[in-house]
C-alpha cells in the first residue's frame, strides 16, 4: 500500500516538456519588444504632459534615439510574429502539431461555456472549475490578442514608420481620413494590449498565489503532472488515454 | 523740506552711478527708472527701458534716436526732428500698429528692408496696410520688443525653435480671430496631437513647427497660390524632410478637425478598449476574490481532508 502511494507521488512531481525551446525564445524575443515598445510609445503618446513625458523619453536616448528603439522593436516583433504563424504552420503540415479540441488554440464552444461556468465558480455558485484543455479560454484570449494586436497596431505602425512608401498603397479617397484613423489605431490598440498585459497577463501568470511570483513555464518549458492535471486536465486525460493505447 | 531736499540730494549723488551704466545717450538716465505705465493717446504705454537687458540685446549699442528719428537728445526740445522719408512714409502705414512711436517702429526697415517688404507683402503685412486692421503681426508682435531683441537661437528669443510654435498660437490659438478671419481653429491643438508636434514636445530638433512649413516673414494665405501649403506646393514643402513625397501622402497632414470617419472609428476603439479593460479587470477581480477564498478556507479544508485520509489508510 504505502510503496504504491509513492509512485504516485513521484509521477505527480515528473514533468513533461510544455513548450519547446523555439516556442520559448520566441515568447522572449515577444516580450522584450513589447516592453521596449510600450515604455518609448508610452512618451510619445502623452507627450503633452511636458516635463514627465520629455524626463521620461529622456532616460530612453532623446526623441530621436527612443524614435530608432520604437521601429527597431516594432520590426523585430513583426519577424518573430511572422515566424511564429510559419513555424506554427510548419509544425502542422508535417504532423507534428494535431488540431484536437483538448489541445487547441483555437476558441471553441466550450470556452463561452467555460466562462460562464468559470464566473459561476468565482462566485461561489459552482463547486468546482471548469476543466481545461492545454489552452483554457484565458491563456487562449492572452494569444489571439497578440494576433490582433499585430494585426491592428503592427500594420498601423508600419504605415506610420514609412508614411511616404505607405501611401503608394491607399487610393486616392482615402487620403483625407486614413492617416487620422491609422494614429487613432495606433495609439488606442496600443494602450488597450498595455493594459490587457497589465491586468490579464501579470495576474494569471503572476500575481495568482499558485504562480506567484511568476509562473517558470516560460523559462523552463516544463510543467509537473500535477500541475497538468489540475490546470489542463482534460489534455492530462488525452496523453493519459494516448500512452495506454 | 529738508527731508525732501535731502532726498533729492540723494538722488543728484545717484545720477553719476545711472550715467555710468550706459553711454549711449542721455535719454535712459531717467528711462530706465521709470516705474509705472502712462496713458498715451488712449493707449497704456510703459516708458521704461530695462538698460542691462537693451545693452545685452542685439541692437544694444544703437543710440536710442536711430530708431526714435524724430526725437532729439535733448529732452526739453519738442520731438520735430527730420526723419528718413522712407521710414516716414513706411510709419504712416503701420501707424495703428505702434503703441507710441510709428516712427520707431518704421525704422527696422532701415537695416531690415527685405525683411520688412516681405512682411508688408505678407497676409501679415496686408492686413494692416491693406486692410487696416491691427490684428496682423509687424515685428515686435513675433520677435518681441525692439529694445530686447535677441538672437533667434537664443534661448529666450520668442522666436527660437522652442518658442516659435507659442509665439505664433498667441494669436492663432485665438477661437475669435479664427472667427474673425474664417481661418481654422484647430491649428494648435491639431499640431500638438501630430506627429510633428508630439516629436516638437519631447525636445526633437527635427521636427517641423509652423516656420518650417508655412514660412515666417513672406507667410501666406493657405489659399494664396504661392503659399508653401497651397496645394500641390506642398509637395515640395513636405519633401524638404520626406524625400519622394506625392500628391496622396502630402494629405496626411491637415490641420482641419477629424472627418467623420477617423472620428467614429476612435469612438468604436475607445468602446472596444473600455470593454476589453471592464471584462478583464472584472475577470481578474472575481478570480483574485476565489483565489485567495480557496487559498484561505478551501485548500486548507482539502488538506485536512487528504490528512485524515492518509492517517485512515
Amino acid at each position: 500500500m504505502k510503496k504504491e502511494k509513492n509512485t504516485q507521488v513521484n509521477e505527480e512531481s515528473q514533468e513533461i516538456e510544455r513548450f519547446n525551446i523555439i516556442f520559448r525564445i520566441q515568447h522572449v524575443i515577444m516580450f522584450t519588444t513589447f516592453l521596449l515598445l510600450a515604455f518609448t510609445g508610452w512618451g510619445l503618446k502623452y507627450a503633452e504632459l511636458k516635463d514627465v513625458s520629455s524626463w521620461w523619453i529622456r532616460i530612453w536616448g532623446g526623441p530621436k534615439t527612443a524614435g530608432i528603439i520604437h521601429r527597431t522593436a516594432g520590426i523585430t516583433m513583426l519577424l518573430d510574429f511572422a515566424f511564429h504563424v510559419i513555424y506554427v504552420g510548419y509544425l502542422l503540415l508535417t504532423g507534428r502539431m494535431k488540431i484536437r479540441k483538448e489541445t487547441t488554440v483555437i476558441p471553441l464552444p466550450k470556452d463561452v461555456v467555460d466562462v460562464v461556468h468559470n464566473f459561476l465558480y468565482f462566485i461561489g455558485i459552482a463547486k468546482t472549475k471548469p476543466k481545461f484543455g492545454r489552452f483554457s479560454y484565458a491563456q487562449k484570449f492572452d494569444y489571439w490578442a497578440v494576433f490582433w494586436g499585430m494585426f491592428v497596431i503592427g500594420i498601423s505602425g508600419l504605415c506610420l514608420a514609412f508614411p511616404v512608401q505607405a501611401s503608394i498603397f491607399f487610393p486616392e479617397w482615402t487620403t483625407a481620413w486614413i492617416w487620422q484613423l491609422i494614429a487613432v489605431m495606433h495609439s488606442d490598440e496600443a494602450l488597450l494590449a498595455i493594459v490587457f498585459i497589465l491586468f490579464w497577463h501579470f495576474y494569471n501568470e503572476h500575481l495568482k498565489p499558485e504562480v506567484f511570483p511568476m509562473s517558470w513555464v516560460w523559462l523552463t518549458g516544463r510543467i509537473s503532472l500535477k500541475e497538468m492535471k489540475q490546470k489542463h486536465p482534460l489534455e492530462y486525460e488525452l496523453m493519459i488515454k494516448e500512452k495506454s493505447e | 523740506m529738508v527731508k525732501r531736499i535731502s532726498i533729492l540730494f540723494c538722488f543728484l549723488l545717484l545720477l553719476p552711478v545711472f550715467a555710468h551704466a550706459e553711454d549711449i545717450s542721455g535719454c535712459i538716465v531717467c528711462h530706465n527708472v521709470m516705474a509705472g505705465k502712462i496713458d498715451f493717446n488712449g493707449k497704456v504705454i510703459d516708458l521704461n527701458v530695462d538698460a542691462k537687458r537693451f545693452e545685452t540685446s542685439v541692437h544694444g549699442a544703437f543710440a536710442c534716436t536711430e530708431c526714435h528719428e524724430r526725437f532729439h537728445e535733448n529732452p526739453h526740445v519738442p520731438p520735430d526732428s527730420q526723419v528718413t522719408p522712407e521710414v516716414e512714409r513706411l510709419s504712416e502705414e503701420v501707424a495703428l500698429k505702434a503703441k507710441a512711436d510709428p516712427v520707431a517702429l518704421a525704422a527696422c526697415s532701415k537695416c531690415h528692408n527685405e525683411e520688412y517688404r516681405d512682411v508688408i507683402d505678407s497676409v501679415h503685412g496686408k492686413n494692416i496696410v491693406e486692410e487696416g486692421k491691427s490684428d496682423g503681426a509687424l515685428c515686435l508682435d513675433c520677435h518681441g520688443s525692439a529694445h530686447y531683441i535677441t538672437k533667434s537661437t537664443d534661448k529666450d528669443s520668442p522666436v527660437n525653435k522652442w518658442k516659435v510654435v507659442d509665439t505664433c498660437g498667441r494669436c492663432h490659438g485665438k477661437e475669435e480671430l479664427a472667427k474673425k478671419y474664417g481661418i481654422e481653429a484647430n491649428v494648435m491643438k491639431s499640431y500638438f496631437e501630430s506627429f510633428h508636434g508630439k516629436k516638437h514636445i519631447l525636445g526633437h530638433k527635427r521636427a517641423p513647427t509652423c516656420v518650417n512649413c508655412h514660412g515666417y516673414h513672406a507667410i501666406k494665405s493657405k489659399d494664396d497660390p504661392t503659399s508653401p501649403v497651397f496645394g500641390t506646393n506642398k509637395i515640395k514643402t513636405c519633401g524638404k524632410c520626406h524625400k519622394g513625397a506625392n500628391k496622396k501622402f502630402v494629405a496626411a497632414i491637415t490641420h482641419k478637425e477629424p472627418g467623420p470617419i477617423p472620428h467614429y472609428a476612435e469612438k468604436g476603439l475607445i468602446i472596444l478598449t473600455i470593454s476589453v479593460i471592464a471584462f478583464t479587470v472584472l475577470h481578474v477581480l472575481l478570480e483574485a476574490y476565489s483565489d485567495l477564498r480557496d487559498v484561505l478556507f478551501r485548500r486548507r479544508k482539502e488538506v485536512e481532508h487528504e490528512e485524515g485520509k492518509e492517517y485512515s489508510g
